[in-house]
């Protein structure tokens, strides 16, 4: 599972620092509560999780027109 | 004639061409309550100084106004921030010539959430919008000054854009309506992006008919927009007529449950009034708002932070301390979790389509669950409470973004506060049509479309 890690305010701070992104202080620990919880609702995607091998992003555009109101 | 800045959109472009207006007269109305309400709303950031000729069309001389996101050549588009206050664009969005190729006036450039990430309508560069209703009460953002300026009566319509909520929580608080389009339906170029896989365009104005005809107008192919779909315009005005044989899903125990009881009550109520004008409704289980939501975080987070990496990196003290957060959280996503949300997005369409629409040709729910709160709950001085309430103010209406579905708000009645509360029709792709008409119907059967602040 992608979210097996639990981020803390350290790792946020040098994950953005190694884009050039510098925070500001006392945010890194802040991100990381955010941002795990929203990592942890991704991963429950039990559908999410069911995908076949061989689903892609651009799919999306086939199952647009599928869908689409006849 | 009474006030002429009264008239709906349709029915103003209907009184040009018959010639008992002038579109000289309805800008003069236009402009008269613009000087009126603008010291309370700060719905404009500026207004044109010079009204064109208008040309021959369906909305010929009619006066509209934009948010300020949609780029004219020689004039400036700020997006609301500090860091584009004085960008020159260099050419004109395909949504805007296409509307000055219908005769529309685009009288002036209107308030918005600063680089449309928010979702109140609060801007500390430009000042706050403030909603015609209440001016203590939110507007809804991103496209704030559209869902205001059009309730006001201010313009006949506006185009917003839509990736989270943009068109719809405006509509939805300051009681218009408003089109979230299918992804795809309207052209982007020329309009500021945010995140490309879930960017729509769409027209607030005072009724279906009215977003009716704007659609009309603006949607289509372009092959300035790589993601612009080939797909046929219908004539969406003529289409308005096709009600008798809608059906209608909806989830009456999940809105009485979920939705604040005075919103539950006002939406049940409008699917009643459509039950009675012909429709028929079919109970379903609710569609899983919060994964689809979850999943649009994950897109619109990646994608905004990305689009935003260069000014974050050389320019972060230029973005409001709101949207530089916003910012900040995307780039802590792993490109795994954003590309397995885009890989998940079919899957989700197709499950919406087949169990939630099933043969149903809309999905019926609030616009907004909770009742409109106010600037101050929402805004920096907020408290403790206000990153929950955020979340419940977009609860409804970004899972439809991740779907790439249209939806359409209209207003269904008003709180005990006094301020809007709306009902929203969700579709499968491209069925802007059948949701136009499923509003117009509404709006046949009822006047809250009709109401005025004052």
């Amino acid at each position: 599972m992608t979210t097996a890690r639990q981020w803390s305010g350290e790792a946020i701070e040098a994950a953005l620092a190694a884009q050039g992104i510098a925070l500001a202080p006392g945010r890194g620990e802040r991100l990381a509560r955010g941002l795990q919880a929203l990592l942890d609702a991704s991963a429950s995607d039990r559908l999410r999780d069911a995908l076949p091998f061989d689903a892609e992003p651009p799919g999306f555009l086939l199952a647009i027109q599928r869908c689409k109101a006849r | 004639m009474s006030d002429p800045a009264l008239l709906s959109l349709a029915q103003a472009a209907q009184a040009v061409r018959a010639g008992r207006l002038s579109p000289d007269e309805l800008t003069h109305a236009s402009r008269a309550r613009i000087e009126c309400w603008q010291p309370r709303l700060n719905a404009f950031v500026a207004l044109a100084s010079e009204d064109r000729a208008p040309g021959p069309g369906a909305l010929s001389g009619v006066p509209l106004a934009h948010k300020d996101m949609f780029y004219r050549a020689g004039r400036v588009s700020s997006c609301g921030s500090k860091i584009l206050r004085d960008s020159v664009a260099s050419e004109t969005s395909t949504a805007l010539a296409r509307l000055d190729q219908a005769g529309a006036q685009d009288i002036g450039r209107l308030n918005m959430s600063e680089f449309a990430y928010g979702p109140t309508g609060h801007n500390e560069h430009w000042g706050d919008c403030c909603n015609p209703w209440n001016a203590d009460y939110i507007t809804g953002g991103s496209s704030s000054g559209a869902g205001a300026a059009v309730a006001a009566r201010l313009v006949f319509g506006a185009l917003g854009s839509d990736t989270g909520g943009s068109v719809r929580l405006p509509a939805a608080a300051c009681g218009v309506s408003g089109l979230k389009t299918t992804w795809g339906r309207v052209s982007r170029h020329g309009a500021m992006p945010l995140s490309a896989s879930l960017d729509t365009i769409g027209p607030l104005a005072r009724t279906a008919e009215d977003c009716a005809l704007m659609l009309g107008a603006i949607a289509g192919h372009d092959a300035r927009d790589p993601l612009c779909a080939r797909e046929p315009v219908p004539d969406y005005a003529a289409l308005l007529g096709e009600r008798a044989s809608l059906k209608i899903a909806l989830s009456s125990a999940w809105i009485e449950r979920d939705a604040d009881p005075e919103v539950a009550a006002a939406t049940l109520a409008a699917a009643a009034v459509l039950r009675a004008s012909g429709a028929t409704l079919v109970e379903v289980p609710p569609p899983d708002v919060d994964a689809l939501s979850t999943q649009c975080m994950v897109v619109m987070q990646s994608e905004a932070s990305a689009q935003h990496a260069r000014w974050m990196r050389e320019r972060p003290g230029d973005y409001s301390s709101a949207v530089r957060a916003r910012l900040e959280a995307g780039y802590a996503i792993p490109a795994t979790v954003y590309l397995e949300a885009l890989r998940a997005r079919a899957a989700w369409l197709e499950r919406f389509c087949a169990t939630t629409l099933a043969g149903a040709d809309l999905y019926l729910l609030p616009g907004l669950a909770i009742r409109v709160p106010t600037r101050a709950q929402t805004g920096p001085q907020g408290g403790a409470g206000m990153p929950r309430l955020l979340a419940e103010v977009t609860r409804l209406t970004r899972w439809v973004n991740y779907l790439g579905v249209p939806a359409l708000v209209v207003p269904c009645g008003f709180d005990s506060s006094g301020l809007p509360i709306s009902v929203q029709f969700v579709g499968r792709p491209f069925a802007e049509a059948r949701l136009l008409a499923a509003g117009h119907a509404f709006q046949r059967e009822t006047d809250w479309h009709q109401r005025v602040p004052v």
